[in-house]
């Protein structure tokens, strides 16, 4: 073997400081072999250090192993989870990321539904070059500050070194408004809502898989319009959308809400987001929708004649969502046993394990699986088949579980002959999530199957809200605040601070403001840090 | 344009053109001025599919193309995942090592790497390539992932954007330095199944060519000199584009044999428990498809857009005339477009009140939407429309109650049509040689020429050497699965050996 293949050690991504090409050896994992049918994917590893003790990098070579449980050590259980069911890899770069079939395809699902939104809202698709002139950049002062120690830069292209260096698309801001500027000249030509599907690239320093990655994949959507309400109503309706896919598809209590203006997108005026709490009780902002105002189409002379015949600046806005928003999923849903996936956005909604013990038995039940995998398919159901000969079916039970499929199917000679099939919820361990005795005839089958989907979807998003609402803390004074952060929760209070005071929580405590929350109580209230008169409550966390 | 800086890059003669074109269609309203014959660099960049960007090279796809690029996505993917082939996502970054793994691999696509040399303020130790394609990005796992015979086929394919920083001519969709494109990477257990699956994939080429580009492809085996860089053989859909006389390599399926396999040591215990190695594929097309559809079918009117692929598929024009029932009119266009929308097909009507129906016809003409309906004062007392083709400008007046039921006719026939006129096209090119004196005539006459050749390396790079003039070399576009029958004691056209096969050759993009 050419000894080194090259691939970067772990220790490289979890402790970048050097962007030296890593000479490790790829470490050939070898998820699960070996391993007696009967251990429990939950079962720490006995005889090796507790995951506390272990460094992270020691943690991911072992991908081999049991899942960390989440409740001993949540990050070891993230990384755990998302080597072991398969979601990504480490890329050849530093802080870059492999996304395998099973983690693609949630983005997918993300896709699919937005992009539907998306078209029934107005906007089209397009796609902008990944490389943008360093002095595009520099044109909005305070965007080329937010950036600028995050940008990747070419400088060397078949070669020879360039005239001018190229910026590989940390967001597409100044490249959209410079061909916005060219499109856009009269009333007629508003609003102009486009979007695209790109990935992008921020030179960050600590990376962890789908939270926070070199490159990542996202949407941008990019509008244009005549006047400010126009772009205001944009930009909530965006965050609205967000918020309806992250209730409704993943099962995500998200709150919506308004950015701080030290926490605001640099170069718009308001930001909007949805906050998300993540297993481990930190937020997570998953999604953002921003008001522009007029920064860029100054900076950017993108300008209209409008209906009185009169040069004008147009009004923007800007929203996305990434890759994250599946680290978002992982996180939020999960249990000991590893991921649980939402059935709406789960790649494979019911795994169906045949049990047979006789080779006499075996064409039977092969033969009842398959008929009830094709009722399902032809259902429209998402559904997968484990008929691998090599693995016991106590080893897929847990391998599925492990993988958060919804819903399992078991059946065996005995529901062969008695024409029916054993049902488990993932969502609810042990005997209390198995019902038996499901008829296996097509009609009364996919009817059970949908409906028990549901109750998973709808139960995942209970347990999530009872979650979040149990770890928000209302405060009314700093020390309150301080308390509910270090015991781990989020803290909502009155605020009407300034940057100054905000940057101080922020350094005494950890925790920043995550959002002005849309819902309000409406009653007066006492700012909790200055004591003057607030008018709305925040929320601080500490967050990914 | 350029910036503050003002630092630019060469501009290339269609970036100029293309600029200078639009300059000129802000003047004349419409400025068609360029007629496809004369000058197809510039008749290209036009219609809303592409526009210029001060990076040369590099393109923002406009809705209009972009919403073509989405159909053939939809066709292609859900194809592939009925042959078990997943997505997935690999970086956009690639480290030196990595890269230089394959030595025939790297020099075939080193002289076109773009490099991050920087982050921030601060120089990385090491520059990091931009993936130019991601065999070296991909296999390196595959390594990893594949361990015994069970872990066989792996199949998967991603969507993404590559970098090949050329400097020769770029051209909108045809050759740009950044592009979209799906790229598929296989293993398997056995060299059968490789073989048959490169097959496979080159036949849904073919379709999304064929049934939804309406352009003619042939199937055929690269030469040695023009296959994949790294690869065992390339398979290729070629078409070809009369005006220019120019062939264009359409998409490629690529068995890799077990080179790569043997570099990135991607071993499996096979059913006796022996290490073996295993045979890959790779496959790709690109948004060139759009650029070869563009350019297939345009006319000196403009775009003509296949039904199939087209975002807007039928565009309804009002045409009021003095005092006539205006109301009505735009009531029947919107009624119209409703009816046609339900049944799925794409239909936009324009309303706009700042234009004149002539300036409309014209718009969409320009745009290359296949089928125009028009209603005026009479439609509206006869309750007819009236339906103007864009392949043929043919007429018609249909009945209103049987609209959509003609519609749907009608696209089919503009589909069909397209296709069979742009395979008589071409076909009227295709020029078969048996000299050197008669193939060099045939290329001087921008012909597809179809030659005996004795398929050796030698003799390709002699002819490319000997045809080097402005226009270009002229080399092996394939030789077409579908050999003609080759007479025992054939020469070859160029070196006057025995020949073993049919090659097509001539200048290509």
């Amino acid at each position: 073997m050419g000894a080194s293949l090259r691939l970067p050690s772990l220790t490289s991504l979890l402790f970048p400081a050097t962007t030296r090409y890593p000479s490790s050896s790829l470490r050939r994992t070898c998820f699960l072999r070996n391993r007696p049918a009967s251990s429990g994917f939950a079962t720490a590893p006995s005889g090796t250090a507790s995951p506390e003790t272990k460094s992270d990098a020691e943690r991911l070579r072992s991908s081999d192993q049991a899942v960390t449980p989440r409740s001993k050590d949540f990050n070891a259980w993230y990384l755990d989870i998302i080597a072991s069911a398969e979601l990504a890899d480490y890329g050849p770069v530093r802080g870059t990321m492999v996304i395998r079939p099973y983690g693609y395809a949630i983005w997918e699902a993300i896709q699919e539904y937005l992009n539907v939104k998306f078209k029934e809202t107005g906007h089209s698709n397009m796609y902008f070059p990944q490389f943008i002139p360093y002095s595009f950049i520099e044109k909005e002062a305070s965007h080329v500050e937010g950036f600028s120690p995050e940008l990747a830069l070419v400088t060397v292209g078949g070669g020879k070194e360039l005239e001018e260096k190229l910026v590989v698309r940390p967001t597409s801001e100044t490249i959209v408004n410079h061909m916005f500027t060219q499109w856009i000249h009269s009333y007629r030509d508003l609003p102009l809502m486009i979007n695209q599907w790109a990935n992008v690239t921020r030179w960050e320093l600590r990376t962890k898989p789908f939270i926070r990655t070199l490159e990542f994949l996202w949407q941008e959507g990019h509008t244009a319009h005549a006047t400010p309400e126009e772009a205001e109503k944009e930009a909530k309706q965006m965050i609205d959308i967000y918020t309806r896919f992250a209730f409704e598809e993943t099962a995500i209590p998200v709150i919506a809400g308004r950015k701080s203006r030290l926490e605001t997108f640099a170069g718009a005026d308001i930001t909007y987001t949805i906050e998300a709490m993540m297993g481990d009780r930190k937020a997570l902002q998953a999604g953002t929708s921003h008001n522009l105002g007029q920064n860029f189409s100054r900076a950017f002379e993108t300008q209209f004649q409008d209906e009185n015949g009169e040069r004008q600046h147009v009004w923007q806005t800007s929203w996305a969502v990434s890759t994250r928003f599946v680290g978002g999923i992982i996180m939020t849903h999960g249990d000991d046993t590893g991921l649980m996936l939402p059935p709406k956005i789960a790649p494979i909604q019911v795994v169906i394990v045949p049990i047979w013990k006789k080779d006499t038995e075996k064409t039977g039940v092969l033969t009842a699986a398959t008929s009830v995998k094709e009722a399902l398919h032809t259902a429209g159901i998402r559904v997968k088949l484990d008929d691998a000969e090599q693995k016991t079916p106590g080893w897929k039970f847990n391998f599925w579980e492990m993988k958060g499929v919804p819903l399992r199917i078991e059946i065996g000679p005995r529901d062969v002959s008695s024409n029916c099939v054993v049902v488990s919820r993932r969502d609810i361990p042990g005997k209390a999530g198995k019902v038996f005795g499901i008829s296996m005839e097509p009609s009364t089958l996919v009817a059970y199957v949908k409906e028990k989907l549901e109750e998973v979807q709808s139960s995942l998003l209970e347990k999530a809200v009872t979650f979040r609402d149990s770890n928000i803390v209302d405060v009314n004074s700093y020390d309150e605040l301080k308390e509910a952060i270090s015991s781990g929760k989020w803290a909502r209070g009155p605020w009407c601070g300034s940057d100054s005071d905000e940057q101080r929580v922020k350094e005494e405590t950890g925790a920043t403001i995550r959002c002005f929350p849309f819902e309000q109580t409406g009653e007066a209230k006492t700012c909790l840090m200055t004591g003057n008169s607030a008018e709305e409550v925040a929320i601080f966390a500490k967050s990914y | 344009m350029a910036g503050p800086g003002g630092k630019k890059e060469k501009v290339d003669k269609a970036d100029k053109a293309g600029k200078k074109k639009k300059d000129l269609k802000k003047e004349t309203g419409l400025g068609l001025s360029v007629k496809k014959d004369e000058n197809f660099g510039e008749w290209f960049c036009k219609h809303e599919m592409i526009e210029y960007y001060d990076i040369s090279g590099c393109y923002i796809l406009r809705p209009w193309s972009m919403a073509i690029w989405e159909i053939m996505q939809i066709f292609f993917d859900a194809e592939i995942k009925k042959m078990k082939v997943k997505s997935c996502y690999c970086p956009l970054f690639v480290s030196p090592g990595v890269l230089e793994k394959e030595k025939d691999h790297i020099e075939g696509f080193a002289p076109e790497v773009a490099w991050v040399t920087k982050s921030g303020k601060h120089d990385l130790e090491v520059p990091i390539a931009i993936r130019p394609t991601s065999e070296t990005v991909m296999y390196p796992y595959y390594s990893k992932w594949i361990r015994g015979h069970r872990d066989l086929p792996l199949k998967l394919n991603q969507w993404c954007n590559v970098v090949r920083w050329e400097f020769s001519n770029p051209t909108p969709f045809i050759r740009s330095r950044e592009f979209l494109w799906q790229e598929g990477h296989t293993a398997f257990a056995t060299k059968e199944e490789a073989d048959e699956e490169v097959l496979q994939i080159l036949e849904l080429y073919r379709r999304i060519y064929e049934e939804y580009l309406a352009v003619p492809v042939v199937k055929g085996m690269k030469s040695e000199n023009e296959k994949f860089a790294g690869g065992l053989y390339t398979t290729s859909v070629e078409a070809f584009i009369p005006n220019t006389g120019r062939g264009v390599q359409g998409a490629t399926s690529h068995c890799l044999g077990q080179n790569f396999a043997k570099m990135f040591e991607i071993n499996y215990e096979n059913e006796k428990g022996e290490t073996a190695m295993v045979w890959q594929n790779s496959w790709a097309y690109s948004t060139r498809t759009i650029g070869v559809m563009i350019m297939t079918h345009g006319d000196d009117k403009g775009l003509v857009l296949p039904p199939k692929v087209a975002s807007v598929q039928v565009v309804v024009i009002p045409v009021p005339y003095k005092d006539a029932n205006t109301q009505g009119i735009f009531d029947a266009c919107v009624a119209t477009v409703a009816a046609l929308e339900k049944a799925g097909i794409r239909a936009e009507a324009d309303l706009r009140d700042n234009y004149s129906p002539g300036w409309k016809y014209s718009n969409w003409e320009m745009k290359g939407v296949p089928l125009r309906i028009e209603i005026g004062p009479r439609d509206l007392e006869n309750k007819q429309v009236r339906t103007v083709r864009r392949d043929n400008g043919v007429k018609e007046d249909i009945p209103s109650e049987s609209l959509v039921e003609h519609v749907e006719k009608l696209l089919g026939e503009i589909q069909q049509n397209m296709f069979q006129v742009a395979k008589q096209k071409r076909e009227a090119c295709v020029e078969e040689v048996k000299t050197w004196d008669e193939f060099t005539e045939a290329l001087n006459k921008k012909k597809l020429i179809l030659a005996p050749w004795c398929d050796e390396e030698e003799v390709e790079r002699d002819v490319k050497a000997r045809t080097k003039g402005e226009t270009g070399a002229a080399k092996t576009l394939c030789s077409p699965f579908e050999q003609p029958e080759l007479p025992q004691g054939t020469l070859c056209f160029a070196s006057g050996k025995p020949a073993t096969k049919w090659t097509y050759w001539g200048r290509s993009y």
